[in-house]
């Protein structure tokens, strides 16, 4: 009976495992493929796997140069929005003040409005700062439209984050604050030398979280940056796709590139990314 | 150990900082450079699709022509893109960033051009309005001001396999001057000799509905762009009834997407496809196939007193964002090559297929040339004298939006109810659509 039951268990996962490995393994094969037998549906390990590596790195749109944007933006932005957000929910749980949950679930509300009602006025806004001029230096030249500024800020504070990070320090001994305090530690110093190292998890999991939603953004990305030489890797993608007849190898190629350092981080992160997570909701 | 390996890594995100800055800083000069390099040469930016198409058209443009004043840069950009970008910028009522010049697919501009009424330049001065294709100027025209520069021909044919149809007792005159009720039988004989399905149809991409409805003067919408015409539209009622019928007969094989279709004819199992002109290129990318192709009319509808064989899908015209500083310059531009120059669509005929909506261009030598692949017909010629006849249609405002609803209703009448009835329930629902 219970081999039965084991048996049925390693059917239905084996099932689901090639349901979700399947893509991966058609996108690597298409590496090597061209578009022909791509798109006929041939599943063979083809001999053009240079030659799309050929084509995309030598093609006018410029690959090596979005990698390299997408890298920064991605970089930074999981930087700067690791730091403010581990501070915001540090202070929101540290920190008694009156209308702390007042202003947490407002907030939270804002997880709920969809990017797309706030691309236009996000737009107007950024726009009209191009247009601000202190002295003789425009702002326009470090933050406006068109900078990779534009796509780094709205995404480093996130209420998701935040969130995360303060149900993560739930569980974090106040006790330890206190002790710190009494030895004469600054707030800055505790929170730094103190909470910091004790939240690896919760840092190796927002870490996940943010460069990959980062890495992948596409539709402001696509809105705010004007000048073909600032686009990312997703936008590069796009732009291939849009022949009348694709050339799928060298998409194929460019894809499996920009998904490497996803997988990459994330398996270097992998069991952090797990812990941090589980702190999370067990607090 | 690990306080060391923390503080490394702080100092290697602290050092990329510096660096992203830093070249920030060279990317901005970089970019003051393209403004002022070689004495004020300004740039003109032109935002379209298709790198093996549209892009390589613009470069053989910047070769016809060339002004000391300013340079034309190209930036290849999906279609989608390109919309998502009009749409955001124009709706924030802001020009910074966008081109001076984009391409704008037919289907799309009454939209922009009656939504953002100021966006567009006034091109009348330099569009002849006999110089193109007629049909052309029903869409890139609000208040008899031409807005932009008409580039390249949807016009329709049928592709199809000379040795598919030969073995089933067909040859190019059979296929001349045809009913679409003609054209059906022709498929089922075709099914029943060969066992090759006709052509390949995706349910969901209601083009060929499109192509008979134009090739009658009709649209989903009346001339002024916003009457819905769904109900009572019987070139609409036939195109639907033929194309539910060659999928209720079995006639079509059916694919779920463009990749489909793309593999039914490069594979050989269906024996043509009734497309628009630059749907050539995919044809002839299956190089094994040389030789077995030719291109015949599209049928027309039976019992219909302005049925013609000419009809579009697709194509496209150039537009000048109005408020740039390089908008003079980018109205110069196009008025030297894409407006006037018979020289650039005789080398795009060559290098890129193009069938041109000048036309002057029929008259240059690449388009009395025999096409090896089409079994010596002189295309480009066949195809230009079938665009001339494209009837004029308004696409109005709203042609996706009533697509995306009209597919759901083609269904229901392929599933075998009333067309009729069905159309009557389709008008009501997209009228409450678009009333939106």
């Amino acid at each position: 009976m219970n081999k039965l039951s084991n048996a049925i268990k390693y059917v239905v996962l084996s099932i689901a495992a090639f349901v979700s490995i399947f893509p991966f393994l058609w996108m690597i094969m298409g590496t090597t493929n061209e578009t022909r037998d791509i798109v006929s549906g041939k599943i063979k390990i083809g001999g053009k796997f240079l030659i799309n590596m050929k084509t995309l790195f030598e093609n006018d749109l410029d690959f090596p140069k979005a990698l390299v944007n997408s890298a920064v933006i991605a970089v930074l932005t999981t930087v700067f929005a690791l730091l403010l957000s581990s501070m915001a929910g540090y202070g929101f749980e540290i920190f008694k003040s009156k209308g702390r949950e007042r202003i947490f679930n407002v907030m939270l509300l804002s997880m709920m409005v969809p990017f797309a009602a706030m691309m236009i006025p996000l737009y107007r806004m950024f726009t009209k700062l191009n247009q601000i001029q202190i002295g003789s230096v425009k702002l326009s030249t470090y933050f406006g439209i068109n900078s990779l500024f534009v796509v780094i800020v709205p995404s480093v504070a996130t209420a998701f984050l935040i969130f995360l990070f303060r149900q993560n320090i739930k569980a974090f001994p106040k006790d330890l604050v206190e002790a710190a305090r009494i030895d004469g530690l600054g707030e800055w110093e505790i929170f730094a030398r103190i909470y910091m190292p004790t939240a690896k998890n919760t840092y190796a999991a927002a870490a996940i979280i943010t460069f990959m939603s980062s890495w992948n953004n596409y539709l402001w990305p696509l809105v705010a940056l004007q000048s073909p030489e600032k686009r990312t890797v997703p936008l590069i993608l796009s732009a291939m796709g849009a022949s009348y007849t694709p050339d799928y190898g060298m998409m194929m190629c460019g894809i499996v590139i920009a998904t490497l350092p996803i997988a990459l981080i994330f398996f270097i992160l992998q069991k952090q990314f797990v812990a941090g997570m589980m702190g999370s909701v067990k607090g | 150990m690990k306080k060391r390996l923390l503080g490394l890594l702080l100092a290697v995100m602290v050092v990329f900082t510096f660096s992203f800055t830093a070249c920030g800083g060279s990317d901005k000069s970089s970019d003051s450079d393209s403004d002022s390099k070689d004495s004020g040469k300004k740039t003109v930016n032109v935002w379209a699709w298709d790198e093996t198409f549209n892009i390589k058209a613009v470069e053989e443009a910047k070769k016809v022509y060339s002004s000391d004043d300013y340079d034309v840069k190209v930036v290849t950009m999906s279609q989608d893109d390109i919309v998502q970008k009009l749409n955001t910028s124009l709706a924030s009522g802001s020009t910074d960033g966008l081109p001076e010049i984009v391409l704008i697919e037919d289907y799309r501009i009454q939209g922009y051009l009656t939504s953002y009424p100021d966006a567009f330049a006034d091109l009348s001065s330099i569009v002849d309005e006999d110089a193109f294709s007629p049909y052309k100027f029903a869409v890139n025209k609000v208040d008899d001001k031409i807005y932009g520069v008409p580039f390249d021909s949807g016009v329709t044919g049928f592709f199809y396999r000379t040795d598919y149809l030969g073995d089933a007792g067909y040859d190019d005159a059979a296929l001349q001057d045809i009913t679409w009720d003609e054209f059906l039988e022709i498929g089922k004989a075709v099914k029943e000799k060969t066992g090759h399905a006709l052509f390949s149809l995706n349910p969901s991409d209601l083009g060929l509905v499109r192509a008979i409805m134009q090739s009658a003067g009709t649209w989903y919408n009346a001339e002024d762009g916003e009457t819905i015409t769904i109900d009572n539209n019987p070139a609409l009622a036939y195109g639907i009834n033929i194309y539910a019928q060659f999928l209720k007969d079995g006639i079509v094989e059916q694919v779920a997407d463009w990749d489909g279709g793309v593999n039914a004819v490069q594979s050989g199992s269906v024996a043509g496809s009734p497309q628009g002109c630059w749907y050539s290129s995919t044809i002839t990318g299956a190089d094994d196939q040389s030789g077995k192709w030719r291109i015949a009319p599209l049928p027309k509808i039976a019992n219909d007193a302005k049925a013609t064989h000419s009809s579009s899908i697709g194509g496209a015209g150039w537009y000048v964002i109005k408020g740039l500083p390089g908008e003079e310059n980018a109205i110069d531009f196009l008025d030297n090559t894409f407006a006037s120059s018979t020289d650039l669509m005789a080398t795009l005929a060559t290098e890129i297929g193009l069938v041109s909506t000048m036309k002057a261009a029929a008259d240059t030598a690449p388009y009395q040339e025999a096409n090896e692949f089409y079994s010596g017909q002189k295309v480009l010629e066949d195809f230009s004298k079938l665009s001339t006849g494209v009837p004029e249609v308004n696409y109005g405002q709203n042609t996706y939006v009533i697509e995306s609803v009209m597919a759901e209703y083609v269904q229901q009448i392929i599933d075998g109810k009333d067309v009729d009835k069905v159309l009557k329930e389709a008008q009501k629902q997209v009228e409450a659509q678009v009333a939106n």
